[in-house]
């Protein structure tokens, strides 16, 4: 490669280690572009949401319509039930990690296209993520766009620490779709007001906390918290998505106001 | 656990949420019990199979020179083992990571950018190769057809890049995505719990500095993770990611550096010799391969697996 076509940073990119501390800290230099920076992202639960059906799913999606005009969404899916009875058969048949992010995708799959077929009227897309390339279209054409929320990391997905879950899970594609395009914010739908002391289902003294930043929620060392722990530690060297919000999508008004940048659930920011 | 799909159940809970009988039923999947208790053995999917990475910028990129002796020895190779071969990306990579962070593009979309490179160099060396009957895999396939491709044909070769892509995970420092090459076929060869990870390179393995600048750099045989995180190594000759992947690995539990510019050291390394450093899980990861941690499948069978009544196959 000619001398005079490289940049000084492409010189020391070719000629230097990527492991190089100093070196990795110069390619910080130039700030990130947000490419989709007027998007949402909004992350609809699988157990939490989509389980529940009918009763759940509907309101939910005509607020989501009616946001249309307002605001460009790009609706991920979480998996939920189906996912923790693949992934209970597949732990005692000894798949990998691998194997087991494969079966929860197929899953998340199923509740993307389901939720498509609800919006088809309204021209929303489905799209794999093969099709990304294509989503600013629809933004611009049909204002929103659903996606599977498992990132597609199928025989990749790194193991866990501790099990053999899929670290990476919906929460942690749909935070990186709205790292990645630098969009406007990243709402989690669930079926809880949102972050609490303990799990609200099982524990009636748990104590809801409105904000709260990465570092206070690790110093808590929750048993359980509201989002995968991966999101977590992906916020801490986010370049773009340093916030996230969780809100109660069985109240009707929550998302409409989540989306207008009001503080209701819980934002954990880094 | 319970696994059985008869036991299913259809109707809303008391919650309201349609469940399916599971072990994981009702359970948040983020809490740190349920975690534990989903610690179990693991089947490896070709465990016959080695797993080789070709460094781009220390091999490839150095033309006829570098290439066609290890090409040479690949091939010698593929006679006695069945070799998952992937690729680096090397000074291309280099190049448009440069240019991507000059234009602000973030990090999933250098990733995104980088697997081009990748998997121009995956077609260079299948070219080469070709006449030993190894075919380069589209990454779209690849893991999926991998259980036949190692049936029908000595060798496959692919982009050493995990799929991550657009997902790829925001670095520590800077934007250099962290999950390349190395920790792509890494992630491979543990998920299919293959025999051997060898990575290639245009050195002899690790020094404690980098060899090519201080030519009195002290040589490395062989490291532990934690070992290597306590030396605080100004460079490596490896993805640093990889260092937490090994800290967290099931089946493959130590990878090889060998020198690709001594091809005569491939056939040892894929031998289960040391001729390389050799970068290790813990104390514990000896060997040239770890134990098969799963029982065998009839015996299992054997043991009441679809007893109702224990609701448990008997796998500890």
């Amino acid at each position: 490669m000619q001398e005079q076509l490289l940049t000084q940073l492409g010189r020391a990119l070719v000629e230097g280690s990527l492991t190089d501390e100093a070196l990795l800290a110069e390619t910080a230099t130039q700030p990130v572009v947000s490419i989709l920076p007027d998007a949402n992202v909004v992350k609809i639960g699988g157990q939490s949401f989509i389980d529940r059906g009918r009763a759940a799913v509907f309101p939910l999606l005509d607020e989501l319509v009616e946001n249309l005009p307002r605001h460009k969404l790009i609706i991920g899916t979480g998996a939920g039930t189906r996912a923790r009875h693949a992934y209970s058969v597949g732990l005692d048949l000894g798949m990998p990690t691998g194997v087991l992010s494969i079966l929860g995708t197929f899953v998340s799959m199923q509740n993307a296209r389901m939720l498509h077929y609800l919006l088809a009227k309204h021209g929303i897309p489905f799209i794999e993520p093969a099709q990304f390339p294509q989503l600013p279209l629809y933004l611009e054409e049909r204002r929103a766009a659903i996606f599977f929320g498992m990132p597609p990391y199928i025989y990749w997905q790194p193991n866990p620490a501790v099990g053999r879950i899929p670290p990476n899970r919906t929460d942690t594609g749909a935070y990186l779709v709205s790292e990645v395009f630098g969009t406007r914010s990243m709402i989690y739908v669930k079926d809880e007001d949102g972050l609490y002391t303990a799990d609200p289902k099982k524990d009636p003294a748990a104590r809801f906390i409105p904000r709260i930043s990465v570092s206070e929620l690790e110093a808590l060392d929750l048993d359980d918290v509201v989002v995968e722990r991966s999101v977590l530690e992906l916020m801490k060297t986010a370049q773009q998505r340093r916030s996230i919000q969780i809100i109660n999508g069985l109240k009707p008004g929550n998302l409409t106001r989540a989306l207008a940048g009001e503080p209701v659930g819980t934002i954990i920011e880094s | 656990m319970t696994t059985s799909g008869r036991r299913m159940t259809n109707g809303a809970s008391p919650d309201r949420r349609h469940h399916v009988q599971s072990l994981l039923m009702r359970e948040s999947l983020l809490d740190k019990q349920v975690m534990t208790a989903s610690e179990t053995p693991v089947v490896r999917m070709l465990p016959d199979c080695h797993v080789i990475k070709v460094g781009g910028r220390s091999i490839l990129d150095g033309g006829k020179a570098t290439t066609y002796p290890l090409v040479a020895a690949i091939g010698a190779a593929l006679a006695e083992h069945r070799l998952i071969i992937g690729t680096g990306g090397g000074v291309r990579s280099r190049h448009v990571f440069s240019i991507g962070i000059d234009l602000g593009l973030p990090t999933g979309v250098l990733a995104q950018l980088a697997i081009a490179d990748a998997l121009g160099n995956a077609h260079m060396l299948g070219t080469l190769l070709a006449p030993y009957g190894v075919v380069a895999s589209p990454p779209e396939l690849f893991g999926h057809l991998l259980p036949l491709f190692v049936q029908a044909v000595p060798g496959i070769i692919f982009n050493g890049d995990p799929p991550f892509s657009l997902w790829e995970h925001p670095p520590g420092i800077g934007r250099i995505p962290s999950h390349r090459t190395d920790a792509g076929a890494y992630l491979l060869a543990e998920c299919f719990g293959c025999a051997t990870i060898t990575l290639i390179k245009d050195v002899d393995g690790l020094y404690d500095r980098d060899p090519k600048q201080h030519p009195n750099a002290a040589f490395i045989p062989e490291i532990t993770v934690a070992e290597l995180r306590e030396r605080a190594l100004p460079t490596l000759p490896f993805d640093r990611v990889l260092l937490d992947l090994l800290e967290r690995a099931r089946l493959v539990k130590r990878f090889q550096i060998v020198n690709g510019l001594k091809p005569h050291l491939l056939a040892a390394a894929l031998g289960g010799e040391h001729v390389g450093t050799i970068v290790r899980k813990d104390a514990a990861a000896i060997g040239p391969q770890s134990p098969v941690p799963f029982p065998p499948i009839s015996d299992i069978a054997r043991s009441a697996i679809w007893d109702e009544g224990k609701g448990r196959s008997g796998v500890a």
